[in-house]
């Protein structure tokens, strides 16, 4: 198992940082400030768990796969599925964006003592992100609403872990999901007493900090209050009204590492929440499991949350958006690979199948 | 000590230190005042004298920078009193402008500038050869080769000074400086010499017109010197070889020319005064002899002035060994007994056989690790470093440190992580940065910080900080303000509200004056590692002139208070070899406080040098390590 | 009062690590021996000591006249020292097969060893290369001794004590307390003497 330096050489050195967080908070080398991640010092120990943990070093999917979903149907595009929903909250939540399904869910598993605490990621001014453990339902609001810029969130896990937090539900993006399934399965010491439910979010990419930094060149002054992405382009909601930017402007803030990322439905939580592109007001809402099944149907045997069958070409489409970020996203660790720019290379023979039906 | 320096027994002999030796002999010569800015090997001839400054009557002060105490001794001369500067080698570089000036005017009371040399650089960015500052300004120049001479030296140069109507200038080296000897006193006065009124015609101004006299008082001062007991032979009428030796050199050439008998051999010419070279003195002895070893400190000062005096005699037929072209002594560094008596040796044929010693066969010896300097348990400076590591390490670009003079100084090695990109003469960081500030407006990308201590800003960084101000560099200034000058042995400086004499001063606050030009101060604590690391990373990330001061108080004199908190390992808590950290505390942190205890395979800390600062608990990831009182 | 010495002149190296009172150390001894009427010379190196360097300070003893400030190379006649490596670095440098050495086996560990990139030689290793080069070669617990007396700070004078009780060192206990009185009163005074005596019995015994 490698350790330190061979995070820094291999992973942050190149780029691929997806800033998931997880390996920090485990060790005194890795340090974080906005979106940056650095090892400062030579670390020397051969082996360690950041490594283990981090959602880009080389994984065998499959069996992270099977750990966790062992009865679900799985599809090459988003993953095991128990059940597809399209979903909504029945109480508005202030903030919320689209269906507002995942701060139902919050809701629930507080109320139903699914969980002791809650992992969420809010926003300080001008979008910057900040994650916090929480128990109070007062705090889903603040937590309302997409992100778009990196944060390292799940660091929060290893303060759970060390507050003796016993049962945590973590929202998190795909890679975040990816990291939390290699601590669980890696059978940290500090989370082997904690059951954690997860809820993973949509992701097609996430925005470097410098985004912020560029608005606010732009705009001298402004305050940044939220963005939304629908389909006619990136719309900033601030202070001064709201800002159209062009998606080509956008995509230059894009971290590098998520041009690498095989996951936009975050596969590997046991639910999943995205937007429901063809109605406003409403999510798409993937089970994925028993876990996920439990905390569904409270929510819905509740009436906190409103779920209907998912219209079967809008599944299509869905599936469709998910193979073309894996399509593109793979060649482009291709090019790497020809480059030599990672090490070491990324096994890819687990995407076959992706090559398959590109074909 | 004081009471030796101080102490009315003429005749009576004590062991002092060169630095002692030369207050006493100031004392002696009845100065009235006295000024220096600290640098070692010097410092502790100002101490001395700033601690019996009451008892014996005289003003003594650690000024700003040693400009102002060259200057400070001229204007005290004007009244005719006795004034001693000192400063070290680098420092008479500071006092370069006033010095080529002050030759020029003059001076009326007594002004001795006494200099320290550091050959090899013990306590220094570099050796420097003071001598050449004397022959550039035209000043005589005296080099006293005992501790004897250091004291009876200093008093004699007052009387020179006063004669000639000029500065004297005195080189010492670290060896006479802060070595320790027999030393005879003198008599003390029994009367100081008070202030007189300057008359109006009594003026000290530098105009080129003063150019000639400045010389006639140098042919002066040659003549005084031809006849002046400072210089000496020792030896046979006719030598086959003549040693000429000034300072340090003539004892290890004493040694020499005993231990190999060769007394009846070889001559030994001492120079006490070295410029003007008493030619006369120097002629009458080469004129015996064919060839000729030059043992000096440094540079061949001696060597090239012997040299052309040789050049303008053609009788004289000798050939001149010594430091040129590494011909007798290598080019650089400090002498020793060995150098000059192999050189000795050599040019004598002579052998010399050393007392027997046995080594063990190089696969049996023990492997020593080497002893790098390093920052002292709980010192400031090692967590400001680290800090410095952490938060350019989180710039994509890195940062650029520029270092100055000071502890700080060993940053730029492994205590402080390599943590410097320059390193040049005091007030250099702040300056540089500056320069390299500018470059942003072409695209120059990465943060630059420049670091200065407290006493540091106040020597030469203020007109730095003025320029970089006035042109908004986009630069971080660091001030490393730990209340001390603490490289050089804690002195006073102007943000220490006490002085030399120990009298209460108005401190000037740093923070106050770097607002004053309108500067955007942050202060923090250097032991606050995880705020000050994004204090730093925010800071470095603003454009223009920004001021951080990190302000915590130098180790050593929290050691010297007693005010320490200890400090301990919870071995139950520290999980020693199997903790991920890899002994992050006592291998990356690497205070030596911080050691390991490989019986127990666990951090440990030594209780002995350890301060309690309490930096270490706060970076250990096991929580291990505990703090009297609790929090850090 | 001034006797001849066994050797003329005698040197005596005193060595450690910066803060370990090398200074202190030299200047009570020499200054005792110019108290008897010695010419006595002591060379320091001590440009940043404070920062944790190897300190030595040569102390060179003659009835004859002033010696320079540095002992040749292999001249050492006694070295002491308060921390194992140093006096190793010092021994290889300036002992002869008659050099006496005492030293205190408290090791004070270099940055290099602290971090882990150099290895603490074993103490038995490090005696074993002093005996070989050396005379003879006696260990004194020094900061033990400071200890048990009431502060490690004082195993500088500890070894004073034991350098002392050597027959070459022309001084006596009382010579060394005469210059301990006119530097220091009270309990600080009574403390040093009490260590400088468990120092010299350690040696004389």
């Amino acid at each position: 198992m490698p350790g330190g330096r061979d995070l820094k050489n291999d992973i942050l050195n190149s780029s691929l940082c997806t800033l998931c967080g997880a390996c920090l908070d485990w060790c005194p080398y890795i340090k974080n400030l906005d979106d940056n991640l650095v090892i400062t010092f030579d670390c020397n120990v051969a082996e360690g768990r950041c490594y283990t943990v981090c959602p880009r070093t080389n994984t065998d999917w499959h069996q992270v796969n099977s750990s966790f979903f062992t009865d679900a149907d799985w599809s090459q595009e988003i993953g095991s599925c128990v059940k597809v929903y399209r979903a909504k909250s029945l109480s508005s939540i202030p903030g919320q964006q689209d269906g507002g399904t995942v701060s139902a869910l919050l809701k629930t598993a507080l109320e139903e003592k699914l969980t002791d605490a809650l992992l969420l990621t809010g926003s300080r001014d001008n979008m910057q992100p900040e994650s916090f453990i929480t128990n109070s339902l007062s705090y889903i609001e603040k937590a309302a609403g997409s992100k778009f810029l990196a944060s390292p969130g799940f660091r929060k896990i290893m303060q759970a872990a060390q507050e003796g937090v016993k049962k945590l539900l973590v929202v998190g993006r795909p890679c975040q999901i990816q990291a939390l399934r290699k601590m669980q399965v890696s059978q940290a010491d500090q989370l082997k007493d904690m059951d954690i439910i997860s809820i993973g979010l949509f992701c097609m990419w996430s925005l470097s900090w410098e985004f912020t930094n560029y608005l606010q060149n732009e705009y001298p002054g402004l305050t940044i209050k939220s963005m939304a992405i629908p389909r006619h382009g990136v719309e900033i909601m601030t202070n001064q009204g709201v800002k159209t930017i062009p998606t080509a402007k956008v995509r230059e803030f894009i971290r590098p590492g998520c041009s690498y990322c095989l996951d936009m439905t975050s596969e590997l939580a046991d639910i999943s929440v995205g937007a429901f592109e063809a109605e406003a007001g409403w999510n798409t809402l993937i089970v994925r499991n028993s876990s996920g099944t439990e905390l569904v149907s409270k929510a819905v045997g509740n009436g906190l949350l409103h779920v209907e069958d998912y219209p079967e070409n809008e599944l299509q489409l869905l599936k469709s958006a998910s193979f073309n970020k894996k399509a593109r996203n793979l060649n482009s660790i291709k090019e790497l690979i020809a480059n030599d720019a990672i090490n070491p290379p990324v096994n890819i023979s687990q995407y076959d199948y992706l090559e398959e039906v590109n074909s | 000590m004081e009471w030796m320096i101080t102490a009315k027994e003429p005749g009576k002999t004590y062991l002092l230190q060169g630095n002692e030796a030369i207050a006493r002999g100031a004392l002696e010569a009845g100065i009235r005042f006295a000024a220096a800015y600290p640098g070692s090997p010097s410092s502790e001839i100002l101490t001395m004298l700033g601690h019996v400054a009451k008892d014996m009557n005289l003003y003594a002060e650690w000024s700003t920078n040693e400009t102002c105490s060259f200057e400070a001794c001229m204007g005290a001369s004007m009244s005719k009193v006795r004034s001693l500067c000192i400063a070290k080698q680098n420092g008479l570089l500071v006092i370069g402008d006033a010095l080529h000036t002050a030759a020029l005017s003059g001076c009326k009371g007594g002004v001795v500038l006494v200099v320290a040399d550091d050959p090899s650089a013990h306590s220094s960015t570099n050796e420097f050869d003071a001598r050449h500052q004397a022959r550039s300004a035209g000043l005589p120049l005296l080099e006293p080769a005992t501790f004897q001479e250091a004291k009876d030296m200093v008093k004699w140069a007052f009387d020179l000074s006063e004669e000639l109507g000029q500065v004297v200038m005195i080189r010492g080296v670290t060896r006479i400086h802060h070595g320790r000897g027999n030393v005879t006193l003198g008599e003390l006065p029994e009367q100081l010499k008070e202030p007189q009124l300057v008359a109006e015609w009594d003026r000290l101004v530098a105009i080129n017109w003063f150019h000639d006299l400045m010389l006639d008082k140098l042919d002066k001062a040659r003549s005084i010197f031809e006849n002046s007991d400072f210089n000496s032979y020792e030896g046979p009428d006719n030598p086959e070889l003549l040693v000429i030796t000034s300072g340090t050199g003539w004892f290890y050439s004493q040694e020499a020319i005993d231990i190999l008998n060769l007394n009846e051999r070889v001559g030994l010419l001492k120079l006490g005064c070295t410029w003007p070279l008493p030619q006369e003195f120097l002629l009458k002895h080469l004129r015996q002899t064919k060839k000729v070893l030059i043992v000096e400190e440094i540079d061949p000062f001696l060597e090239q002035n012997v040299s052309s005096i040789i050049g303008h005699n053609p009788n004289i037929q000798v050939e001149i060994s010594g430091r040129s072209e590494g011909k007798a002594f290598p080019r650089i560094g400090e002498l020793n007994p060995d150098l000059v008596r192999n050189a000795i040796a050599g040019m004598m044929q002579v052998s010399y056989e050393a007392p027997t010693s046995i080594a063990l066969p190089a696969d049996e010896q023990v492997l020593i690790p080497p002893r790098e300097l390093t920052f002292c348990a709980g010192c400031p400076h090692r967590a400001s470093f680290f800090v410095l590591k952490q938060s350019l390490g989180m710039r994509p670009a890195g940062g650029l440190v520029m270092g100055d003079i000071g502890c700080y100084t060993m940053g730029g090695q492994r205590a402080g992580h390599y943590g410097l990109n320059s390193l040049g003469c005091m007030g250099g960081g702040v300056n540089m940065a500056e320069g390299l500030g500018q470059l942003t407006r072409f695209g120059f990308k990465q943060p630059v910080i420049a670091l200065a201590g407290d006493s540091t800003f106040f020597h030469s960084c203020l007109p730095g900080l003025v320029n970089a101000k006035y042109h908004n560099s986009d630069m971080l200034f660091i001030v490393l303000d730990n209340s001390a000058t603490a490289m050089t042995g804690f002195q006073p400086h102007p943000g220490i509200s006490v002085t030399a004499m120990g009298e209460k001063a108005e401190a000037i606050s740093i923070e106050k004056l770097a607002e004053a030009i309108g500067c955007q101060v942050t202060v923090a604590d250097p032991y606050d590692v995880e705020n000050t690391t994004e204090t730093i990373y925010r800071l470095t990330k603003k454009p223009g002139l920004k001021v951080l001061i990190l302000k915590r108080e130098c180790a050593t004199l929290v050691l010297r208070k007693g005010t320490r908190r200890r400090m301990w390992v919870d071995p139950a808590l520290c999980r020693g070899d199997d903790c991920g950290c890899g002994r992050f505390c006592s291998r990356v942190w690497g205070c030596p406080g911080n050691i390991w205890d490989y019986t127990a395979g666990k951090a440990q800390i030594d209780e002995v040098v350890c301060i309690g600062c309490g930096v270490c608990a706060s970076l250990c990831p096991a929580g291990a390590i505990k703090v009297e009182g609790g929090e850090a | 009062m001034m006797q001849q010495l066994i050797k003329d002149p005698l040197n005596i190296i005193i060595c450690g690590v910066g803060g370990q009172g090398n200074i202190l150390a030299s200047e009570l001894l020499a200054s005792a021996l110019v108290e008897k009427g010695y010419y006595t010379t002591v060379g320091e190196t001590y440009g940043a000591s404070q920062r944790g360097g190897s300190v030595m300070s040569h102390v060179r003893i003659s009835a004859k006249r002033q010696f320079g400030p540095l002992i040749p190379f292999k001249e050492a006649d006694i070295i002491v020292g308060f921390e194992p490596i140093e006096i190793l670095r010092v021994a290889r440098d300036y002992c002869n097969i008659n050099t006496k050495i005492i030293f205190d086996t408290r090791p004070n560990y270099p940055l290099g060893v602290l971090i882990g990139e150099a290895v603490y030689p074993e103490i038995n290793a490090i005696s074993r290369e002093l005996q070989a080069l050396c005379g003879s070669v006696q260990v004194v617990g020094a900061t033990k001794l400071a200890i048990e007396a009431g502060n490690p700070q004082a195993a500088n004078i500890a070894i004073m004590g034991s350098l002392t009780a050597l027959p070459e060192v022309p001084l006596d206990p009382a010579d060394y307390f005469e210059i301990l009185k006119t530097r220091f009163t009270g309990r600080v005074l009574d403390l040093n003497v009490a260590v400088f005596k468990l120092g010299y019995a350690a040696i004389k015994q």
